[in-house]
Protein backbone atom coordinates (compact mmCIF):
# COMPACT_ATOMS: atom_id res chain seq x y z
CA UNK A 1 0.00 0.00 0.00
CA UNK A 2 1.50 3.32 -1.04
CA UNK A 3 0.43 6.68 0.24
CA UNK A 4 0.68 9.76 -1.95
CA UNK A 5 1.82 13.13 -0.65
CA UNK A 6 -1.70 14.46 -1.14
CA UNK A 7 -3.24 11.71 1.00
CA UNK A 8 -0.60 12.27 3.67
CA UNK A 9 -1.28 16.01 3.59
CA UNK A 10 -5.03 15.53 4.03
CA UNK A 11 -4.39 13.34 7.07
CA UNK A 12 -2.01 16.03 8.34
CA UNK A 13 -4.82 18.58 8.12
CA UNK A 14 -7.16 16.33 10.11
CA UNK A 15 -4.41 15.92 12.71
CA UNK A 16 -4.36 19.73 13.09
CA UNK A 17 -8.11 19.85 13.58
CA UNK A 18 -8.35 17.06 16.09
CA UNK A 19 -5.57 17.49 18.61
CA UNK A 20 -6.31 18.50 22.15
CA UNK A 21 -5.31 22.16 22.22
CA UNK A 22 -6.98 21.80 18.86
CA UNK A 23 -8.28 23.80 15.98
CA UNK A 24 -11.60 22.12 15.39
CA UNK A 25 -12.76 23.03 18.90
CA UNK A 26 -13.15 20.67 21.82
CA UNK A 27 -16.46 19.09 20.90
CA UNK A 28 -15.98 18.66 17.17
CA UNK A 29 -12.18 18.56 16.98
CA UNK A 30 -11.04 16.57 19.96
CA UNK A 31 -14.12 14.59 20.88
CA UNK A 32 -15.32 13.88 17.33
CA UNK A 33 -12.46 13.91 14.83
CA UNK A 34 -9.94 12.84 17.44
CA UNK A 35 -11.74 9.64 18.39
CA UNK A 36 -10.02 6.68 16.71
CA UNK A 37 -13.39 5.35 15.51
CA UNK A 38 -14.00 8.56 13.54
CA UNK A 39 -10.31 8.69 12.62
CA UNK A 40 -10.73 5.21 11.17
CA UNK A 41 -13.58 6.47 9.00
CA UNK A 42 -11.52 9.43 7.77
CA UNK A 43 -8.35 7.39 7.17
CA UNK A 44 -10.38 4.69 5.45
CA UNK A 45 -11.94 7.24 3.10
CA UNK A 46 -8.66 9.04 2.38
CA UNK A 47 -6.62 5.88 1.82
CA UNK A 48 -9.38 4.21 -0.15
CA UNK A 49 -10.04 1.22 2.10
CA UNK A 50 -13.03 2.11 4.22
CA UNK A 51 -13.54 -1.30 5.78
CA UNK A 52 -9.97 -1.69 7.04
CA UNK A 53 -9.99 1.88 8.30
CA UNK A 54 -13.09 1.34 10.39
CA UNK A 55 -11.88 -2.02 11.74
CA UNK A 56 -8.51 -0.60 12.76
CA UNK A 57 -10.29 2.43 14.25
CA UNK A 58 -12.55 0.20 16.34
CA UNK A 59 -9.55 -1.81 17.60
CA UNK A 60 -7.77 1.34 18.74
CA UNK A 61 -10.88 3.00 20.08
CA UNK A 62 -11.09 0.43 22.87
CA UNK A 63 -7.67 1.38 24.19
CA UNK A 64 -8.57 5.05 24.13
CA UNK A 65 -12.24 4.80 25.01
CA UNK A 66 -11.78 6.97 28.07
CA UNK A 67 -9.11 9.43 27.15
CA UNK A 68 -9.64 12.03 29.83
CA UNK A 69 -7.08 14.79 30.06
CA UNK A 70 -7.43 16.12 33.60
CA UNK A 71 -5.74 19.50 33.87
CA UNK A 72 -3.97 19.08 30.55
CA UNK A 73 -1.85 16.03 31.42
CA UNK A 74 -2.03 13.46 28.67
CA UNK A 75 -1.18 9.79 28.48
CA UNK A 76 -1.60 9.65 24.73
CA UNK A 77 -2.22 12.07 21.95
CA UNK A 78 -5.37 11.60 19.87
CA UNK A 79 -4.00 13.24 16.73
CA UNK A 80 -1.10 10.79 16.76
CA UNK A 81 -3.29 7.77 17.49
CA UNK A 82 -5.94 8.61 14.91
CA UNK A 83 -3.99 10.13 12.05
CA UNK A 84 -0.52 8.58 12.37
CA UNK A 85 -1.27 5.30 14.18
CA UNK A 86 -4.28 4.21 12.12
CA UNK A 87 -2.70 4.80 8.66
CA UNK A 88 0.53 3.07 9.74
CA UNK A 89 -1.43 0.14 11.16
CA UNK A 90 -3.41 -0.13 7.91
CA UNK A 91 -0.15 -0.17 5.93
CA UNK A 92 1.32 -2.76 8.28
CA UNK A 93 -1.73 -5.03 8.00
CA UNK A 94 -1.57 -4.86 4.19
CA UNK A 95 2.14 -5.56 4.26
CA UNK A 96 1.82 -8.54 6.61
CA UNK A 97 -1.18 -9.80 4.70
CA UNK A 98 -3.36 -9.92 7.81
CA UNK A 99 -7.09 -9.36 7.73
CA UNK A 100 -8.07 -6.42 9.95
CA UNK A 101 -11.05 -8.47 11.04
CA UNK A 102 -8.97 -11.25 12.58
CA UNK A 103 -7.87 -11.17 16.21
CA UNK A 104 -4.23 -10.99 15.09
CA UNK A 105 -4.98 -8.03 12.88
CA UNK A 106 -6.71 -6.21 15.71
CA UNK A 107 -3.82 -6.93 18.08
CA UNK A 108 -1.27 -5.63 15.59
CA UNK A 109 -3.34 -2.48 15.04
CA UNK A 110 -3.66 -1.89 18.78
CA UNK A 111 0.07 -2.28 19.42
CA UNK A 112 0.99 0.03 16.57
CA UNK A 113 -1.54 2.64 17.60
CA UNK A 114 -0.52 2.66 21.23
CA UNK A 115 3.16 2.97 20.45
CA UNK A 116 2.49 5.92 18.17
CA UNK A 117 0.03 7.41 20.66
CA UNK A 118 2.51 7.31 23.49
CA UNK A 119 5.28 8.82 21.41
CA UNK A 120 2.73 11.38 20.23
CA UNK A 121 2.52 13.00 23.66
CA UNK A 122 5.67 14.82 22.52
CA UNK A 123 3.49 16.54 19.92
CA UNK A 124 0.97 17.52 22.58
CA UNK A 125 3.54 19.18 24.80
CA UNK A 126 5.27 20.69 21.77
CA UNK A 127 2.06 22.39 20.63
CA UNK A 128 1.17 23.52 24.13
CA UNK A 129 4.63 24.99 24.68
CA UNK A 130 4.64 26.87 21.41
CA UNK A 131 1.16 28.23 22.18
CA UNK A 132 2.72 30.06 25.15
CA UNK A 133 4.20 32.43 22.56
CA UNK A 134 0.72 33.41 21.35
CA UNK A 135 -0.40 33.75 24.96
CA UNK A 136 2.37 36.28 25.44
CA UNK A 137 1.04 38.29 22.49
CA UNK A 138 -2.43 37.88 24.00
CA UNK A 139 -1.47 39.38 27.34
CA UNK A 140 0.09 42.35 25.57
CA UNK A 141 -3.17 42.81 23.69
CA UNK A 142 -5.21 42.75 26.92
CA UNK A 143 -2.86 45.29 28.49
CA UNK A 144 -3.16 47.65 25.54
CA UNK A 145 -6.90 47.19 25.31
CA UNK A 146 -6.54 45.81 21.82
CA UNK A 147 -9.24 43.19 22.26
CA UNK A 148 -9.90 42.50 18.58
CA UNK A 149 -6.45 40.93 18.47
CA UNK A 150 -7.59 38.27 20.91
CA UNK A 151 -9.47 36.58 18.06
CA UNK A 152 -6.15 36.13 16.27
CA UNK A 153 -4.53 34.81 19.44
CA UNK A 154 -7.36 32.36 19.97
CA UNK A 155 -8.03 31.25 16.42
CA UNK A 156 -5.26 32.16 13.97
CA UNK A 157 -1.79 32.04 15.57
CA UNK A 158 -2.23 28.48 16.93
CA UNK A 159 -2.32 27.29 13.32
CA UNK A 160 1.42 28.00 13.22
CA UNK A 161 2.03 25.69 16.19
CA UNK A 162 -0.12 23.08 14.53
CA UNK A 163 1.59 23.21 11.17
CA UNK A 164 4.86 22.49 12.97
CA UNK A 165 3.64 19.95 15.52
CA UNK A 166 0.66 18.31 13.81
CA UNK A 167 0.71 18.77 10.06
CA UNK A 168 4.38 18.10 9.29
CA UNK A 169 4.95 15.12 11.63
CA UNK A 170 1.75 13.43 10.44
CA UNK A 171 2.42 13.99 6.76
CA UNK A 172 6.02 12.79 6.94
CA UNK A 173 5.38 9.76 9.14
CA UNK A 174 2.43 8.57 7.05
CA UNK A 175 4.34 9.07 3.80
CA UNK A 176 7.46 7.32 5.12
CA UNK A 177 5.40 4.63 6.84
CA UNK A 178 5.37 2.02 4.08
CA UNK A 179 9.16 1.59 3.72
CA UNK A 180 9.51 1.65 7.51
CA UNK A 181 6.96 -1.12 7.96
CA UNK A 182 8.76 -3.18 5.31
CA UNK A 183 12.00 -2.74 7.19
CA UNK A 184 10.44 -3.89 10.45
CA UNK A 185 9.04 -6.89 8.64
CA UNK A 186 12.45 -8.01 7.40
CA UNK A 187 14.11 -7.63 10.78
CA UNK A 188 11.35 -9.03 12.97
CA UNK A 189 9.95 -12.32 11.73
CA UNK A 190 6.32 -13.13 12.61
CA UNK A 191 7.07 -16.22 14.68
CA UNK A 192 9.85 -14.55 16.68
CA UNK A 193 9.62 -13.55 20.32
CA UNK A 194 9.46 -9.81 19.55
CA UNK A 195 6.45 -10.11 17.25
CA UNK A 196 4.62 -12.47 19.59
CA UNK A 197 5.17 -10.03 22.43
CA UNK A 198 3.95 -7.16 20.28
CA UNK A 199 0.74 -9.01 19.45
CA UNK A 200 0.17 -10.04 23.06
CA UNK A 201 0.65 -6.45 24.19
CA UNK A 202 -1.99 -5.50 21.64
CA UNK A 203 -4.52 -7.78 23.25
CA UNK A 204 -3.62 -6.61 26.78
CA UNK A 205 -3.64 -2.84 26.15
CA UNK A 206 -7.42 -2.43 25.89
CA UNK A 207 -7.55 -3.50 29.57
CA UNK A 208 -5.85 -0.20 30.42
CA UNK A 209 -8.47 1.75 28.50
CA UNK A 210 -11.33 0.06 30.33
CA UNK A 211 -9.48 0.43 33.65
CA UNK A 212 -9.13 4.20 33.11
CA UNK A 213 -12.90 4.36 32.73
CA UNK A 214 -13.44 2.28 35.83
CA UNK A 215 -11.19 4.63 37.76
CA UNK A 216 -13.79 7.32 37.11
CA UNK A 217 -16.73 5.36 38.48
CA UNK A 218 -15.33 2.79 40.90
CA UNK A 219 -14.17 4.06 44.27
CA UNK A 220 -15.03 1.11 46.47
CA UNK A 221 -15.28 -2.60 45.74
CA UNK A 222 -19.09 -2.58 45.61
CA UNK A 223 -19.03 -0.19 42.66
CA UNK A 224 -17.66 -3.06 40.59
CA UNK A 225 -21.05 -4.78 40.63
CA UNK A 226 -22.59 -2.80 37.73
CA UNK A 227 -19.43 -3.45 35.73
CA UNK A 228 -19.57 -7.19 36.32
CA UNK A 229 -23.30 -7.16 35.68
CA UNK A 230 -22.64 -5.71 32.23
CA UNK A 231 -19.70 -8.06 31.71
CA UNK A 232 -21.91 -11.03 32.52
CA UNK A 233 -24.67 -9.80 30.20
CA UNK A 234 -22.28 -9.76 27.27
CA UNK A 235 -19.80 -12.56 28.08
CA UNK A 236 -22.06 -15.20 29.64
CA UNK A 237 -25.45 -14.35 28.21
CA UNK A 238 -24.28 -13.19 24.81
CA UNK A 239 -26.41 -10.04 24.73
CA UNK A 240 -25.09 -7.43 22.30
CA UNK A 241 -24.09 -3.89 23.18
CA UNK A 242 -27.21 -2.01 22.18
CA UNK A 243 -29.40 -4.50 24.05
CA UNK A 244 -27.11 -4.28 27.10
CA UNK A 245 -27.51 -0.51 27.02
CA UNK A 246 -31.30 -0.89 27.13
CA UNK A 247 -31.07 -3.21 30.14
CA UNK A 248 -28.67 -0.75 31.77
CA UNK A 249 -31.06 2.14 31.08
CA UNK A 250 -33.82 0.30 32.93
CA UNK A 251 -31.62 0.02 36.01
CA UNK A 252 -30.55 3.63 35.68
CA UNK A 253 -34.21 4.68 35.69
CA UNK A 254 -34.93 2.64 38.82
CA UNK A 255 -31.98 4.18 40.63
CA UNK A 256 -33.05 7.68 39.65
CA UNK A 257 -36.58 7.11 40.94
CA UNK A 258 -35.34 5.53 44.19
CA UNK A 259 -32.85 8.28 44.79
CA UNK A 260 -35.45 11.02 44.20
CA UNK A 261 -37.86 9.24 46.52
CA UNK A 262 -35.30 9.06 49.31
CA UNK A 263 -34.54 12.77 48.86
CA UNK A 264 -38.23 13.60 49.10
CA UNK A 265 -38.58 11.51 52.24
CA UNK A 266 -35.57 13.04 53.94
CA UNK A 267 -36.84 16.49 53.00
CA UNK A 268 -40.22 15.67 54.52
CA UNK A 269 -38.59 14.28 57.64
CA UNK A 270 -36.61 17.43 58.09
CA UNK A 271 -39.76 19.51 58.23
CA UNK A 272 -41.20 17.38 61.05
CA UNK A 273 -38.21 17.10 63.27
CA UNK A 274 -35.56 19.63 62.50
CA UNK A 275 -32.57 17.44 61.88
CA UNK A 276 -29.86 18.54 59.56
CA UNK A 277 -26.14 18.40 59.12
CA UNK A 278 -26.20 14.75 58.31
CA UNK A 279 -26.76 15.40 54.66
CA UNK A 280 -24.02 14.15 52.48
CA UNK A 281 -21.53 16.73 51.39
CA UNK A 282 -20.88 16.85 47.70
CA UNK B 1 -5.17 27.46 29.76
CA UNK B 2 -8.68 28.36 28.73
CA UNK B 3 -8.29 31.98 29.73
CA UNK B 4 -8.09 33.27 26.16
CA UNK B 5 -11.04 31.22 25.05
CA UNK B 6 -12.95 32.77 27.92
CA UNK B 7 -11.87 36.28 26.97
CA UNK B 8 -12.96 35.73 23.38
CA UNK B 9 -16.34 34.42 24.58
CA UNK B 10 -16.90 37.42 26.83
CA UNK B 11 -15.63 40.12 24.46
CA UNK B 12 -18.78 40.45 22.30
CA UNK B 13 -20.92 40.64 25.43
CA UNK B 14 -18.71 43.23 27.10
CA UNK B 15 -18.39 45.19 23.86
CA UNK B 16 -22.20 45.38 23.70
CA UNK B 17 -22.77 46.23 27.36
CA UNK B 18 -20.30 49.07 27.85
CA UNK B 19 -19.54 52.13 25.81
CA UNK B 20 -16.36 53.59 27.29
CA UNK B 21 -12.94 52.10 26.83
CA UNK B 22 -12.21 52.19 30.59
CA UNK B 23 -15.28 50.16 31.47
CA UNK B 24 -14.49 47.61 28.78
CA UNK B 25 -10.92 47.33 30.01
CA UNK B 26 -12.06 46.86 33.59
CA UNK B 27 -14.46 44.10 32.65
CA UNK B 28 -12.07 42.32 30.32
CA UNK B 29 -9.44 42.34 33.06
CA UNK B 30 -11.90 40.56 35.33
CA UNK B 31 -11.86 37.59 32.99
CA UNK B 32 -8.10 37.47 32.53
CA UNK B 33 -7.74 35.39 35.70
CA UNK B 34 -6.63 31.77 35.24
CA UNK B 35 -9.42 29.51 34.06
CA UNK B 36 -9.53 25.82 33.23
CA UNK B 37 -12.42 23.37 33.37
CA UNK B 38 -14.22 20.69 31.39
CA UNK B 39 -15.12 22.72 28.29
CA UNK B 40 -18.50 21.18 27.51
CA UNK B 41 -20.10 21.42 30.92
CA UNK B 42 -18.11 24.58 31.57
CA UNK B 43 -20.39 26.54 29.24
CA UNK B 44 -22.70 26.92 32.24
CA UNK B 45 -20.04 29.05 33.94
CA UNK B 46 -19.73 31.33 30.92
CA UNK B 47 -23.52 31.68 30.99
CA UNK B 48 -23.52 32.62 34.65
CA UNK B 49 -20.83 35.26 34.24
CA UNK B 50 -22.63 36.66 31.18
CA UNK B 51 -25.66 37.15 33.43
CA UNK B 52 -23.57 38.71 36.20
CA UNK B 53 -21.81 41.03 33.78
CA UNK B 54 -25.15 42.22 32.49
CA UNK B 55 -26.33 42.88 36.04
CA UNK B 56 -23.12 44.80 36.73
CA UNK B 57 -23.60 46.89 33.60
CA UNK B 58 -27.13 47.67 34.74
CA UNK B 59 -25.77 49.12 37.94
CA UNK B 60 -25.77 46.37 40.58
CA UNK B 61 -23.16 47.57 43.04
CA UNK B 62 -22.75 44.29 44.84
CA UNK B 63 -21.21 42.58 41.82
CA UNK B 64 -17.51 43.27 41.59
CA UNK B 65 -14.42 41.50 40.28
CA UNK B 66 -14.20 39.44 43.42
CA UNK B 67 -17.76 38.14 43.16
CA UNK B 68 -17.24 37.07 39.58
CA UNK B 69 -13.79 35.58 39.99
CA UNK B 70 -14.67 33.92 43.29
CA UNK B 71 -17.54 32.24 41.52
CA UNK B 72 -15.42 31.24 38.54
CA UNK B 73 -12.62 29.86 40.69
CA UNK B 74 -15.10 28.07 42.93
CA UNK B 75 -16.97 26.47 40.06
CA UNK B 76 -14.25 25.42 37.66
CA UNK B 77 -13.01 22.63 39.95
CA UNK B 78 -16.33 20.88 40.65
CA UNK B 79 -17.56 21.38 37.07
CA UNK B 80 -14.32 19.88 35.74
CA UNK B 81 -14.76 16.91 38.07
CA UNK B 82 -18.39 16.29 37.13
CA UNK B 83 -17.71 16.96 33.44
CA UNK B 84 -14.72 14.64 33.20
CA UNK B 85 -16.50 11.76 34.87
CA UNK B 86 -19.95 12.35 33.37
CA UNK B 87 -19.36 13.65 29.84
CA UNK B 88 -15.94 12.30 28.94
CA UNK B 89 -15.94 9.32 31.26
CA UNK B 90 -19.51 8.11 30.76
CA UNK B 91 -21.56 9.67 27.95
CA UNK B 92 -18.82 9.49 25.31
CA UNK B 93 -17.80 5.89 26.14
CA UNK B 94 -21.45 4.78 26.06
CA UNK B 95 -21.93 6.38 22.65
CA UNK B 96 -18.65 4.95 21.42
CA UNK B 97 -19.54 1.51 22.79
CA UNK B 98 -22.80 1.48 20.85
CA UNK B 99 -21.08 2.92 17.77
CA UNK B 100 -18.40 0.22 17.86
CA UNK B 101 -21.14 -2.39 18.06
CA UNK B 102 -22.69 -0.91 14.92
CA UNK B 103 -19.34 -0.84 13.14
CA UNK B 104 -18.62 -4.55 13.60
CA UNK B 105 -17.32 -5.93 10.34
CA UNK B 106 -16.11 -2.56 9.15
CA UNK B 107 -19.40 -0.77 8.53
CA UNK B 108 -19.09 3.04 8.63
CA UNK B 109 -22.57 3.27 10.18
CA UNK B 110 -21.34 3.34 13.79
CA UNK B 111 -18.79 6.08 13.17
CA UNK B 112 -21.38 8.21 11.37
CA UNK B 113 -23.91 7.62 14.14
CA UNK B 114 -21.35 8.76 16.72
CA UNK B 115 -20.51 11.94 14.77
CA UNK B 116 -24.18 12.91 14.43
CA UNK B 117 -25.45 11.96 17.89
CA UNK B 118 -22.49 13.29 19.86
CA UNK B 119 -22.41 16.63 18.07
CA UNK B 120 -26.14 17.21 18.41
CA UNK B 121 -25.83 16.30 22.08
CA UNK B 122 -22.84 18.59 22.59
CA UNK B 123 -24.32 21.51 20.63
CA UNK B 124 -27.73 21.51 22.23
CA UNK B 125 -26.39 20.51 25.62
CA UNK B 126 -23.90 23.37 25.70
CA UNK B 127 -26.44 25.86 24.42
CA UNK B 128 -28.92 24.71 27.07
CA UNK B 129 -26.31 24.97 29.85
CA UNK B 130 -25.16 28.41 28.72
CA UNK B 131 -28.67 29.84 28.75
CA UNK B 132 -29.58 28.06 31.99
CA UNK B 133 -26.52 29.67 33.53
CA UNK B 134 -27.46 33.05 32.13
CA UNK B 135 -31.09 32.88 33.31
CA UNK B 136 -30.65 31.26 36.68
CA UNK B 137 -27.20 32.48 37.70
CA UNK B 138 -25.91 30.57 40.70
CA UNK B 139 -29.12 28.56 40.88
CA UNK B 140 -28.13 26.72 37.70
CA UNK B 141 -25.42 25.03 39.69
CA UNK B 142 -27.97 23.67 42.16
CA UNK B 143 -29.38 21.64 39.33
CA UNK B 144 -25.99 20.07 38.75
CA UNK B 145 -24.88 19.54 42.33
CA UNK B 146 -28.24 19.46 44.13
CA UNK B 147 -30.46 16.42 44.78
CA UNK B 148 -31.78 16.08 41.21
CA UNK B 149 -28.26 16.33 39.87
CA UNK B 150 -26.98 13.78 42.35
CA UNK B 151 -29.72 11.30 41.52
CA UNK B 152 -29.12 11.84 37.82
CA UNK B 153 -25.38 11.42 38.22
CA UNK B 154 -25.74 8.26 40.20
CA UNK B 155 -28.10 6.68 37.69
CA UNK B 156 -25.92 7.68 34.73
CA UNK B 157 -22.84 6.30 36.50
CA UNK B 158 -24.59 2.97 36.99
CA UNK B 159 -25.67 2.96 33.37
CA UNK B 160 -22.07 3.71 32.42
CA UNK B 161 -20.75 0.93 34.63
CA UNK B 162 -23.02 -1.67 33.06
CA UNK B 163 -22.29 -0.54 29.49
CA UNK B 164 -18.55 -0.47 30.15
CA UNK B 165 -18.80 -4.01 31.45
CA UNK B 166 -20.56 -5.06 28.26
CA UNK B 167 -17.99 -3.19 26.14
CA UNK B 168 -15.16 -4.93 27.98
CA UNK B 169 -16.70 -8.36 27.49
CA UNK B 170 -17.45 -7.74 23.81
CA UNK B 171 -14.24 -6.06 22.72
CA UNK B 172 -11.43 -7.05 25.05
CA UNK B 173 -10.13 -10.56 24.96
CA UNK B 174 -7.19 -11.80 26.97
CA UNK B 175 -6.56 -15.46 26.28
CA UNK B 176 -3.94 -17.86 27.52
CA UNK B 177 -2.43 -20.55 25.34
CA UNK B 178 -1.28 -22.60 28.32
CA UNK B 179 -1.97 -26.31 28.00
CA UNK B 180 -0.61 -29.47 29.57
CA UNK B 181 -0.43 -32.63 27.58
CA UNK B 182 0.35 -36.02 29.05
CA UNK B 183 3.15 -37.92 27.33
CA UNK B 184 1.78 -39.76 24.31
CA UNK B 185 -1.72 -38.26 24.43
CA UNK B 186 -3.13 -36.35 21.40
CA UNK B 187 -5.25 -33.98 23.42
CA UNK B 188 -4.10 -31.87 26.35
CA UNK B 189 -5.58 -32.87 29.70
CA UNK B 190 -5.47 -29.27 30.85
CA UNK B 191 -6.58 -26.45 28.59
CA UNK B 192 -6.28 -23.49 30.94
CA UNK B 193 -8.37 -21.11 28.82
CA UNK B 194 -11.45 -23.36 28.71
CA UNK B 195 -11.01 -24.22 32.40
CA UNK B 196 -11.03 -20.53 33.28
CA UNK B 197 -14.01 -19.87 31.02
CA UNK B 198 -15.99 -22.65 32.66
CA UNK B 199 -15.58 -20.88 36.00
CA UNK B 200 -16.74 -17.53 34.65
CA UNK B 201 -16.66 -16.65 30.96
CA UNK B 202 -14.04 -14.03 30.30
CA UNK B 203 -12.55 -14.28 33.79
CA UNK B 204 -8.98 -13.75 32.61
CA UNK B 205 -9.98 -10.57 30.76
CA UNK B 206 -11.84 -9.31 33.82
CA UNK B 207 -8.86 -10.07 36.08
CA UNK B 208 -6.51 -8.11 33.86
CA UNK B 209 -8.88 -5.15 33.82
CA UNK B 210 -9.33 -5.16 37.59
CA UNK B 211 -5.56 -5.51 37.93
CA UNK B 212 -4.96 -2.43 35.78
CA UNK B 213 -7.62 -0.55 37.75
CA UNK B 214 -5.93 -1.52 41.01
CA UNK B 215 -2.53 -0.35 39.81
CA UNK B 216 -3.89 3.01 38.68
CA UNK B 217 -6.49 3.71 41.35
CA UNK B 218 -4.85 2.18 44.41
CA UNK B 219 -1.15 2.25 43.52
CA UNK B 220 -1.44 5.62 41.73
CA UNK B 221 0.47 4.41 38.71
CA UNK B 222 0.18 6.47 35.53
CA UNK B 223 -1.47 4.83 32.49
CA UNK B 224 1.84 4.91 30.62
CA UNK B 225 3.60 3.00 33.40
CA UNK B 226 0.81 0.43 33.43
CA UNK B 227 1.16 0.04 29.66
CA UNK B 228 4.90 -0.47 29.99
CA UNK B 229 4.30 -3.02 32.74
CA UNK B 230 1.95 -4.87 30.37
CA UNK B 231 4.74 -5.00 27.78
CA UNK B 232 6.91 -6.76 30.39
CA UNK B 233 4.04 -9.08 31.34
CA UNK B 234 3.46 -9.90 27.67
CA UNK B 235 7.15 -10.61 27.08
CA UNK B 236 7.45 -12.91 30.10
CA UNK B 237 4.11 -14.51 29.26
CA UNK B 238 5.16 -15.27 25.69
CA UNK B 239 8.53 -16.53 26.92
CA UNK B 240 7.06 -19.09 29.32
CA UNK B 241 4.29 -20.03 26.91
CA UNK B 242 1.39 -18.50 28.82
CA UNK B 243 0.56 -16.27 25.87
CA UNK B 244 0.89 -17.35 22.28
CA UNK B 245 -0.92 -15.40 19.62
CA UNK B 246 -0.36 -18.31 17.23
CA UNK B 247 1.12 -16.30 14.41
CA UNK B 248 2.14 -17.69 11.11
CA UNK B 249 2.64 -16.48 7.59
Amino acid sequence: MTVSWLQAAILGLFACLSSMPGLGGTSFGNYTLGRPLVGGLVCGLVLGDLQSGILVGVAMQIVYIALVTPGGTVSADVRAVSYIGIPLAMIALKSYGLSPESADGQALATSFGSMVGTVGTVLFYGTATMNLLWQHIGWKAVENGNYKQLYAVDMIYPWISHIIFSFLPTMIMVKMGAPMVDMIKTYLPMDGLAMKTLFTVGSLLPCVGIAILLKQIVTKAIDFIPFFFGFTLAASMGINLVASTVVAAMFAMLIYRLKMLSFKQSAAAEVDVIIDDDEEDI
Amino acid sequence: MQTFGYLVSMFPIIDELYSTKEEKARSMNTYSAFFNTEPQLGSVIVGITAGLEEARANGSDDIDDETINGLRAGLMGPIAGIGDSLVVGTVIPILLGIAMGMSTGGSPLGAIMYIVVWNLFAYFGMKFLFFKGYELGGKAIDFLVGPTGEALRESITTLGGIVIGAVAASWVSVKTAFTMTAAGADKPFLDLQSTIDSVYPGLLTALFIVGCWWLMAKKKMSPIKVMLLLVVVAFVGVFIGFFNPGLQY
